[in-house]
């Protein structure tokens, strides 16, 4: 009682909106991740205005109180009525583009950006101007004095000068940043286009597991998991890591296969991954079909998170060791001196700096293009899907082989699930289709029968950053200076913690972990190059 | 006094509560059957476990979320009554009424920050992650498997009108009379929007109206699909619509509409201030629906916030139905709750300091504009200061997108009579741009 509730369905009050505000999260997309207003069954229906009257009273600006972008359904949908459209009947070609629409939030005008032409070349054309590049590539925000799509504008000033600038911030950008500040090297600037969790990092589904295919993945995700343990108490912020396991579903005897050849590997390497049949994994998950599979690979250390806090931890810690995160601050372009970068151009103006590192997923192409530099990265996007919330039932990630579906109960009782498709063609794209709806209720119906009566409350879709191989992309490229960490194929986020501690000591004298020689971007022009990581969800 | 005492308004069905007999009119919906029967408690909210029952009787604010039949989280104000229902409330260690873990409300009673709870050492931290899951969700898996729904055959329809309120007939009318085979659906069990509220203010059109457009539509080979929610435009492989409903049996209808009138009237909004979450503050509208179709008061003494003609009439109404109707003023400071647990609205303590005792709070304040279907064409929102609301940017006509034209309250507050009128030009321009592209 003496609570001012202002969202009822998930108890937002006043004073969280007050707290949130006091923050630094002023713009209404920042305040729903940070206060978890209008995520719950009625989507800020009852209160979206009362949460912008109280924003203007605090002294939000008008473009400051822009509504999120609005996620279908606009009223929640049983699993099982979906299920009844035949996805064969919905084309997964984007629609004509609604010509009397106005330019909408800014994720969807991301959607509509340039669409470069892969090129597996790696290294930078030679002569090629910058400016050009930048003009092929699209640039990422017109110019100064045209800020994209009437975004809100950082009220701190920008530095004009930092030893390191990260590009992105993702987990990867905000985690670097921390690590490296905790190591003493503070004069960190990271340069984020919009608010923090609006790229892959806010949209992923919040799966961790250590079953990876390799010894160098297996244990990079057991430190990940490790540190994600710690994370809550070494940077004040929750996670809600919940350990419930990874339950891989076979649903062909090749597919057996390739989860027993795994299992040699997690031996090796002291993880508790075992084969289960379908009645052993119906004591895991009880309501799952045996008649889905024919076998099951279980790790009960893997788990889930809740993606949005990690970034909230990384960026208040790393400022508050000297770090400086710029939200709202767009690259458009770089000055270079010879084999070096000198100065990150944003649209808020030039930032001299000695090391640039490019942390941008999805959109790590298109700003490596500013420099003049190709990657070899597809991004392509995922679909994923939340539904009403329910009490505790389903303790691991379940993933079934070969459709790519996968879904998992968050900690907040909803199921979160995502499912890849095979026809989605290359480019940023993040708005969502009804034929992924179609997709995923078929598949999870048909895997869990009682998921029918269940009701999808949000969709929304993030992207992959792909690679030819499925490994990421790391080491310097083009200029000796612009260090790349990204390419991470749809599972940077559960790395993140790992490879951002093992950067920062690379990057403060420490000897290079083999990452970061293996992954560099030449292996693609050099004999053999790096094993292909064939174990990629969704 | 809980229903009118008027032979029209006798139940005429049984249905149960947390195993308790509640009588109930077959069609009424569950929360204003609960209302009736002085159930006023339905739920409990999802963090501090606070009493929460129907708001917005209008299956827009999900306050009144309960498990139904075995299946969990049903909207029970979109819930229609019938012989031997059965209704369970969920979330809650006890009952509704006196859930054990409302101590969750009171132990943080200066509020709960899940970012930082319990982060001072691992062992604490992992009992928060572990405690807090448990005490998560809302409803339980459902107890058995729904049966499948009906295939979905794709559909074409020359106009798509969603939402039978003023603004929908007005602009079905047009698009009939223009020979254009209409679908007009509407989530609602009745036509007539906010008609069904009779507010009866000047230059309303008369409810008479509502059946007269629906028989015009039947005529033209249309279709009035009432208990059918749109619940989204999507563009794949251009412009589609996706209907649910309701049934029995439900079924999902897939629509390629060639053209589309958004006529989704608005959302109540709840007042915001110390807790005006108690079960008993009610939408106006909501509850004089209820009132005009089953009967429903929801107490002795009534009060009523928010002024204009609308909530003038709201309590002209109230009266009518024979509360005590007091005007609850601008702001209140607070809600006061009844009894030790104070779970239910007792009283409001106005802004001058005075107590108003009262069974119910009828909320007659601006409404938000049920503008979800225009944003997710993109649809810009700004928001303006002077009304507290967001508005959507349409062009001429309502026009929000090719083909897509918006209509109504969900354009901003106007009457009625000024919503049809509304609707008759967004048809209007739909027929204009639809020759223009022919030409």
């Amino acid at each position: 009682m003496g609570k001012a509730i202002l969202c009822a369905c998930e108890d937002v009050t006043l004073d969280d909106v007050r707290r949130a505000f006091e923050k630094g999260h002023r713009d209404i997309e920042s305040v729903k991740r940070y206060t978890g207003f209008g995520t719950g069954p009625c989507q800020a229906k009852s209160c979206l205005a009362l949460i912008a009257r109280e924003l203007l009273r605090l002294g939000a600006t008008p473009t400051e109180l822009e509504p999120f972008t609005a996620r279908p359904p606009v009223d929640a949908m049983p699993l099982a009525a979906l299920a009844a459209i035949d996805p064969a009947t919905l084309p997964i070609v984007p629609g004509v583009p609604l010509s009397g629409a106005h330019g909408g939030a800014q994720q969807q005008v991301a959607g509509e950006r340039g669409r470069a032409v892969t090129t597996p070349s790696c290294q930078r054309a030679p002569g090629a101007p910058v400016r050009a590049a930048r003009e092929r590539a699209g640039a990422l925000a017109a110019s100064p004095d045209e800020p994209a799509s009437g975004a809100p504008r950082p009220s701190s000033p920008l530095p004009g000068k930092a030893s390191i600038v990260i590009i992105g911030g993702g987990i990867m950008g905000l985690g670097l940043a921390y690590q490296l500040a905790k190591r003493g090297t503070a004069d960190v600037v990271v340069l984020e286009r919009g608010y923090l969790n609006a790229g892959a990092s806010g949209r992923n589904g919040g799966g961790v597991r250590m079953q990876w295919t390799t010894p160098t993945m297996v244990r990079l995700a057991k430190r990940s998991i490790e540190l994600m343990r710690g994370f809550a108490t070494e940077l004040g912020v929750n996670v809600w890591l919940r350990q419930g396991g990874y339950l891989f579903l076979a649903p062909t005897r090749a597919q057996v296969e390739r989860l027993e050849r795994n299992i040699k590997v997690h031996e090796a390497e002291g993880l508790r991954t075992r084969i289960l049949s379908p009645m052993e994994a119906l004591e895991v998950t009880p309501e799952l079909d045996p008649s889905s599979f024919v076998a099951a690979a279980y790790n009960p250390d893997d788990g889930t998170v809740f993606p949005w806090p990690f970034l909230y931890g990384y960026a208040q810690r790393a400022e508050a060791l000297g770090a400086k995160i710029c939200t709202f601050t767009g690259v458009t372009g770089f000055r270079t001196s010879g084999a070096s970068i000198t100065h990150v151009e944003t649209d808020r103006g030039p930032i001299a700096c000695d090391t640039v590192v490019l942390a941008a997923g999805a959109w790590s192409k298109e700003i490596a293009a500013l420099a003049g530099v190709s990657v070899p990265n597809r991004p392509t996007r995922h679909e994923i899907l939340v539904t009403e919330s329910m009490k505790p039932w389903l303790d691991p990630l379940v993933s079934m082989l070969g459709n790519g579906l996968y879904f998992s109960q968050s900690q907040r009782g909803e199921i979160v699930g995502g499912m890849g498709d095979p026809l989605e063609p290359e480019g940023v794209e993040e708005r969502s289709t009804l034929r992924f709806l179609a997709r995923f209720a078929r598949a999870i119906t048909t895997c869990a029968p009682v998921t029918g009566g269940i009701k999808v409350v949000r969709q929304w879709a993030g992207c992959y950053d792909v690679t030819p191989d499925n490994n990421p992309i790391l080491g310097a490229a083009g200029f000796g200076n612009f260090l790349q960490l990204h390419g991470w194929v749809g599972h940077g986020f559960m790395m993140a913690p790992a490879v951002t501690e093992l950067m920062a000591e690379w990057m403060t004298g420490g000897r290079p972990h083999e990452l970061f020689e293996r992954f560099t971007i030449d292996r693609f022009s050099r004999e053999g190059g790096a094993a292909r990581e064939d174990f990629i969800i969704g | 006094m809980a229903r009118l005492d008027d032979p029209r308004f006798a139940p005429d069905c049984t249905i149960t509560f947390d195993g308790a007999q509640v009588p109930a009119r077959t069609g009424e919906s569950v929360a204003a059957a609960l209302l009736a029967a002085g159930r006023t408690i339905v739920a409990r909210s999802s963090k501090y476990h606070r009493p929460r029952g129907a708001f917005c009787l209008a299956g827009s604010c999900n306050q009144c979320l309960a498990r139904v039949d075995g299946l969990p989280n049903q909207r029970t104000c979109r819930t229609p009554c019938r012989a031997g229902l059965v209704v369970e409330t969920q979330n809650t260690l006890g009952s509704a009424a006196s859930d054990l873990l409302g101590i969750v409300d009171r132990v943080y009673s200066r509020g709960l920050d899940h970012h930082r709870l319990m982060t001072w050492n691992r062992i604490a931290n992992r009992a928060a992650v572990a405690v807090s899951r448990q005490l998560a969700g809302l409803g339980k898996l459902p107890a058995h498997v729904v049966a499948p729904f009906p295939p979905v055959r794709e559909e074409r329809v020359d106009a798509l009108v969603v939402g039978a309120g003023p603004a929908g007939l007005g602009a079905a009318e047009v698009l009939v009379s223009a020979g254009a085979h209409v679908l007009l659906a509407d989530q609602e069990r009745r036509a007539g929007g906010r008609l069904r509220c009779r507010l009866e203010l000047a230059g309303d059109p008369p409810l008479a109206w509502v059946g007269d457009v629906a028989g015009a539509i039947a005529r033209a080979d249309g279709e009035v699909a009432l208990s059918a929610t749109v619940t989204g435009l999507w563009t794949d492989g251009g412009l589609c619509a996706v209907l649910l409903e309701d049934g029995p049996p439900p079924r999902l209808r897939l629509v390629r509409p060639k053209r589309v009138i958004i006529a989704t009237g608005t959302h109540a909004q709840p007042p915001a201030f110390e807790d005006s979450d108690l079960p008993g503050v009610l939408a106006a509208r909501g509850l004089l629906v209820a009132l005009a179709e089953h009967g429903t008061v929801p107490g002795e003494r009534i009060a009523v916030l928010g002024s204009g003609p609308e909530a003038d009439a709201v309590a002209a109404r109230l009266t009518a139905a024979g509360s005590q109707v007091a005007r609850a003023g601008a702001a209140p400071l607070r809600a006061i709750g009844r009894g030790r647990l104070a779970s239910t609205l007792a009283a409001i303590e106005l802004a001058d300091g005075t107590r108003l005792d009262c069974d119910a709070l009828a909320v007659a304040t601006a409404r938000a504009p049920a503008a979800e279907l225009p944003r997710l064409l993109g649809a810009r929102m700004t928001f303006d200061a002077g009304s507290g609301n967001f508005q959507v940017s349409a062009g001429e006509r309502g026009r929000v997108a090719a083909a897509v034209y918006a209509a109504g309250e969900v354009l901003g507050a106007m009457d009625a009579a000024a919503a049809a009128e509304s609707g008759r030009r967004a048809a209007e321009g739909a027929l204009a741009e639809a020759e223009a592209d022919r030409g």
